[in-house]
């Protein structure tokens, strides 16, 4: 089957992370997290199996780690807390019997604030069968480089470009970025999470 | 030498037979509607601007003031304010103002109104040369009408 | 493309073709640089028409981004409300109603079928025959009328809703489809012999602008131009959805890849059409147009989602992010024109002016859906 034998392919690229998905819930089946320089060898391995592309776009996480960092100290401080009480609980039912419980480990050693990330997701589908595959690439937003792909999918190239225009990630090796669907002179990229008008 | 021949007397033929449904519409009648002359009517669910709908009694407004419309309108397009009047259940509406410049007729606001304050008008001749002719005070529009 | 143009010992000039031109159908600018009558290199200038609505979809509620569909193809309106609707829907995990969905499939069809009528029009406007324009204006507009009297609008629907329908239709606007489902079959035969049988008509397209398999792969091409290169490709035969499946049609295919077949496509489609309307209306089942359990305020669960539609010009695909609030976090709007019309490039090169317009024409190019 189609499905099994372009998971073979993408993994033998051996992949971040490689999931099927239910393609009823989600709309696709296959999502491929790889890293950006992986990109073209998997667009290469999508094309052999004669897929065509359907669009290429971005998502701007930004604030993502902030979110990740605040949500993790606020499950430690939930454990703390509950730690704290459960001590009090067995300290107030078993008296000066049960020994203190340790103390929460120190808050010193704070989540790491990683600088946030873009995604950049390719989305194909095929002819004949009912296939569709998602290939997504994280890059850092402060310097969102990657491959391009247009020189294998020609029609990347319109897709590459629009996605240069509203989220500023520069596709390497693409013939022409200049502005496609902004202003020719247009030097802002409007779908990036802290762009105001 | 009878390829050439075969292929302008087809051409012809397809000309002539294109030229005979020409011809013959040319004796039926207008299907054209004489729009100036003949005025159309509007279906029911045909979506105008929006229109305050009054009491069929009092002919006083429905609208109780709740915000809904003004939140569910996606360009922002309507204004509404009231005041607490004593005696009297709720707010009172003062004012309801829709700039009809950037309305896009999408009906979300008639959808949300629960007391059915608001519905379409079946307005569809408008024209003007200011901005300012299309803000409309929806109050004042009922007001008139009630007269 | 500006080398080109510069060389001073090739005798070429740069020409431009639109934005205001009738035969790109709307504010598209094609750059031409041109040896006399001949295109040396061709390149679509985008965006006159750029409104970002993927940005506007940021700003508002999910119920809210609704009326932008109509704007988007404003031809083909009632896809795209299908096709986002549908998405939300799946994000969401909101089950439609059976009637709810038979009378989308038989709006939806009518909506395609008034699209290619108009397209048909103008498409035989740009190659000098007026007449066809108005005899396709007077079928499309017992479409526009019906639809106006069911949706409450003729061109920018927004019928649809999370989970149904903005209302129901009634038992006039049945009896109204079905007489014109019979009408027009009686009048595809009339047609076929004023405009597809003309020997102009013939000369101009026929092996005029030949795309193959491969370059519709490799440019992402679908709907109509697709199908026209022998690809059969069809959303709702490949990627069932709604309730298309319970229908019998046929995917009308063409292999020689030029102008003509495109054009044969699309005629076959409203035959197509037809029948999924006339099988809709019979089979039109009682029973509510909404969901009794659609939440006041959709929320769809934290993930992405996407979700494609077979609109009269390809392929329509949303790309949902949601982040689990009431306003989408990312909102991706494939438009099939945007990939059909990238290969413009590739095609025009060497072909004469009049033949890139029986080719543009052929893609069937709405911009607005282009520049979004």
């Amino acid at each position: 089957m189609l499905r099994d034998r372009i998971k073979t392919a993408l993994a033998a690229l051996s992949p971040l992370e490689i999931t099927e998905t239910d393609h009823a819930k989600k709309g696709y089946d296959l999502d491929v997290q790889v890293s950006p320089d992986q990109v073209p060898a998997a667009a290469e391995a999508i094309r052999q199996e004669e897929f065509f592309i359907e669009a290429v776009t971005g998502v701007d996480w930004f604030g993502e780690q902030a979110a990740i960092v605040a949500e993790a100290a606020k499950v430690k401080a939930a454990a703390a807390k509950k730690a704290a009480a459960a001590a009090a609980a067995a300290a107030e039912a078993g008296g000066e019997a049960v020994p203190p419980a340790p103390a929460p480990e120190a808050p010193a050693e704070e989540a790491e604030l990683l600088p946030d990330v873009m995604e950049v997701v390719y989305d194909f589908s095929h002819y004949q069968e009912n296939c569709r595959v998602v290939v997504r690439t994280r890059v850092p937003r402060d310097n969102p480089e990657l491959p391009t792909i247009s020189s294998i999918f020609q029609g990347a190239n319109w897709h590459e470009r629009e996605t240069h225009d509203f989220f500023g990630i520069r596709f390497l090796g693409h013939p022409d970025l200049t502005p496609l669907l902004l202003p020719e002179d247009a030097d802002f990229h409007p779908l990036l999470k802290d762009f105001k008008a | 030498m009878g390829g050439y021949f075969k292929e302008i007397f087809d051409g012809v033929h397809s000309l002539v037979t294109g030229m005979g449904v020409t011809l013959k519409y040319l004796f039926q009648p207008v299907v054209t509607e004489q729009y100036p002359y003949v005025a159309p009517t509007m279906p029911d669910r045909f979506r105008g601007h929006i229109e305050l709908v009054g009491d069929e009694e009092t002919g006083a407004t429905k609208c109780i003031v709740c915000g809904m419309c003004q939140k569910a309108c996606p360009s922002g397009c309507i204004t509404v304010a009231g005041e607490k009047v004593e005696g009297v259940k709720g707010k009172v509406l003062t004012k309801y103002d829709l700039d009809f410049t950037k309305c896009s007729l999408c009906g979300i606001c008639v959808e949300s109104c629960k007391p059915g304050a608001i519905t379409f008008s079946k307005e569809y001749n408008l024209a003007g040369l200011r901005k300012e002719a299309y803000i409309y005070d929806l109050k004042k529009r009922l007001e008139e009408r009630k007269r | 493309m500006s080398e080109m143009a510069c060389d001073k010992h090739k005798e070429t000039f740069v020409l431009n073709m639109g934005p205001q031109h009738p035969a790109t159908h709307g504010v598209l600018r094609v750059k031409l640089v041109m040896d006399g009558e001949y295109i040396v290199e061709a390149e679509p200038v985008l965006g006159y028409i750029h409104r970002m609505h993927e940005k506007m979809g940021e700003n508002r509620t999910w119920a809210q981004f609704m009326p932008n569909m109509g704007r988007l193809d404003y031809l083909g309106a009632l896809s795209y409300n299908h096709g986002y609707a549908a998405a939300v829907e799946r994000a969401a995990g909101i089950a439609v109603p059976e009637r709810a969905e038979y009378i989308r499939v038989m709006t939806v069809e009518l909506n395609r079928i008034s699209s290619h009528l108009l397209w048909m029009g103008a498409y035989l406007l740009d190659l000098g025959g007026f007449t066809p324009l108005l005899y396709a204006f007077d079928d499309r507009e017992k479409i526009l009328d019906m639809l106006e009297r069911v949706t409450g609008s003729r061109l920018t629907y927004c019928y649809f809703r999370f989970g149904g329908l903005y209302n129901d239709v009634d038992d006039q606007f049945l009896a109204e489809a079905k007489g014109f489902v019979a009408r027009l079959r009686s009048r595809l035969p009339m047609y076929h012999t004023l405009v597809t049988k003309n020997v102009i008509l013939m000369q101009r397209l026929k092996g005029i602008g030949v795309i193959d398999a491969d370059m519709c792969r490799r440019y992402g091409v679908t709907g109509p131009v697709a199908r026209g290169s022998g690809l059969n490709y069809d959303v709702r035969k490949n990627e069932p959805y709604s309730v298309y499946p319970q229908f019998d049609f046929d995917v009308p295919v063409y292999t020689e890849g030029d102008s003509m077949a495109r054009y044969m496509v699309r005629m076959d489609e409203i035959e197509q059409s037809l029948r999924i309307v006339e099988q809709a209306i019979d089979g039109l089942p009682d029973g509510p147009v909404m969901a009794e359990k659609v939440p006041k305020i959709v929320k769809p669960p934290k993930g992405d989602y996407y979700h494609a539609v077979e609109a009269a010009r390809g392929s329509f695909g949303v790309r949902l992010v949601s982040n689990g609030t009431n306003t989408p976090y990312r909102m991706k709007l494939r438009s099939p024109t945007y990939s059909n019309l990238s290969l413009l490039a590739e095609v025009a090169k060497g072909v004469t002016v009049a033949d890139a317009v029986a080719f543009m024409g052929s893609l069937d190019l709405v911009i607005p859906e282009i520049d979004r």
